[in-house]
């Protein structure tokens, strides 16, 4: 931590093109998150480190947008009933706990393996959640559409009823979002493995709403909202932790938030025109696009720890441009997803409307 | 007639000019000031609660401002989704049982 005053006294002069970057991916970005509940984060840090911000400041700068951002979109979307507070709030506390021992056991990496041992560590976590959660999320979504059940009520899974039908004395829970109790005992871990993950990928929620909708039982639109609440309390520690070694850029932070806030919005407004199953299908479209971004990334750091053969300065720069526009790529088409899905529900619900007030005249 | 159904609601047209003043003047002392706030706020120690303050400050103002520019822009949530809460929908395991009828007989 002894470099820290140099890095933080190494914040980049803005200029319009970096500040209209930063705003536009900040949008994008909310967008994805106001309707999956998180993923909007994860190109901002490499973005803001393209744009030559030290890592670490890129990390905590990244850190203080989300928590404005998720609280934004947590009251939003509260105000559509989505949201269970208690859920959310007990989840975060644990989630935060992970965090820590998520940011503990990158330290420890860190100190024995170096920056490339740290970096394949990230890597082999992003494709092994990724290809187990995201595949099997986009896979349930795609039955859910296939099945031409995505208008009727969504199943909770046999997983979910053996949780809630689990009754240990004295730890037992009620939640909104599951209509039941549910014991605190199966809550801690789930917690625990987002907070961790979002210290080593930065997106908690690729475990945490997977896991409130196929553990818990939770409805996809109550995960996802909830989990705002998740990363607000994450994102609020996190930026703390951060801040107390003053490596927050305000700036950097102030100037997502202008695109975010106006995405979070946007993305919120628009899970009240979608199906159930879309939540799933855009969260799972992004995990398994971002999979293979990481998965290129894994020969790099392993020729850098010498595991492999060493890859030249060219091939290393193509996999690393490759795998950042792959990244740029999961976000785009999930904002696309969320955009199109949205402009359909808008235009049925218009047609429905002009039909009514045609009948009523 | 599509346009006729949205005029029905009146739009926040006032609110999102207060919000979006305030939004440009919180970041104007921000951008106007940078580099006596970037000295302050990574000081560290107590001094970490000034960028929290700050995220704060614009999540309340500019997320004000953003929400009323949808509003404006007719751009908001189905009507559906404020009538029908989605936890409501499910009601398995909590269906409150049905009275049933007694029969009393006195001898």
């Amino acid at each position: 931590m002894l470099n820290i005053p140099l890095e933080a006294a190494n914040f980049i002069d803005l200029n319009y093109m970096n500040v209209l970057y930063l705003f536009i991916v900040g949008f994008i970005g909310g967008l994805v998150s106001g309707f999956i509940g998180s993923g909007g984060a994860f190109v901002l840090t490499p973005g803001m480190m393209s744009l030559g911000v030290p890592g670490l400041v890129a990390v905590a700068s990244n850190m203080c947008h989300k928590f404005p951002k998720a609280l934004v979109g947590a009251i939003k979307r509260a105000k559509y009933g989505q949201v269970d507070v208690k859920l959310g709030i007990i989840f975060g506390i644990f989630a935060e706990a992970g965090v820590f021992y998520g940011a503990h056991i990158q330290e420890k990496i860190k100190a024995a393996f170096g920056d490339a041992g740290s970096n394949l560590y990230v890597s082999v976590a992003f494709v092994v959640v990724l290809a187990v959660v995201g595949g099997l999320v986009l896979l349930d979504a795609v039955k859910t559409h296939r099945s031409g059940n995505a208008d009727s009520e969504e199943k909770v899974s046999a997983l979910a009823k053996w949780v809630q039908s689990v009754n240990i004395p004295g730890t037992m829970i009620y939640f909104k979002s599951l209509k039941a109790k549910v014991s605190l005992l199966f809550i801690i871990p789930l917690g625990f493995a987002t907070g961790m993950l979002a210290a080593t990928i930065a997106v908690g929620g690729f475990i945490g709403v997977p896991s409130m909708i196929y553990v818990l039982g939770a409805p996809s639109l109550m995960g996802s909202a909830t989990e705002l609440v998740v990363a607000f309390i994450m994102g609020l520690g996190g930026s703390f932790k951060y801040a107390l070694h003053g490596l927050v850029d305000i700036r950097l932070a102030g100037i997502i938030l202008a695109g975010s806030l106006f995405g979070i919005q946007l993305g919120a407004i628009g899970t009240t025109y979608v199906k159930p199953f879309m939540i799933k299908l855009v969260m799972g479209v992004i995990m398994v696009i971002v999979l293979f971004s990481r998965a290129l990334m894994v020969p790099v750091y392993l020729s850098q720890l010498g595991l492999i053969q060493t890859l030249t300065d060219s091939t290393v720069k193509i996999l690393k441009s490759t795998s950042f526009a792959i990244m740029t790529f999961a976000l785009l088409i999930g904002a696309f997803i969320v955009l199109q899905a949205m402009y359909k529900g808008r235009k049925a619900e218009r047609e429905v409307a002009e039909k009514v007030v045609i009948e009523n005249a | 007639m599509a346009q006729q159904y949205g005029r029905l609601k009146k739009k926040p047209v006032g609110k999102m000019i207060v919000y979006g003043i305030a939004s440009v003047l919180l970041y104007a002392a921000l951008f106007l000031n940078q580099g006596t706030i970037t000295a302050l706020f990574t000081r560290g120690s107590w001094y970490a609660l000034f960028p929290i303050a700050t995220a704060f400050a614009i999540s309340f103002v500019h997320g004000g401002f953003t929400g009323y520019v949808w509003s404006v822009l007719g751009i908001e949530a189905t009507k559906k989704a404020l009538r029908t809460r989605p936890e409501e929908k499910r009601t398995y395991d909590t269906e409150r049982p049905q009275p049933q009828p007694r029969l009393r007989a006195r001898v």
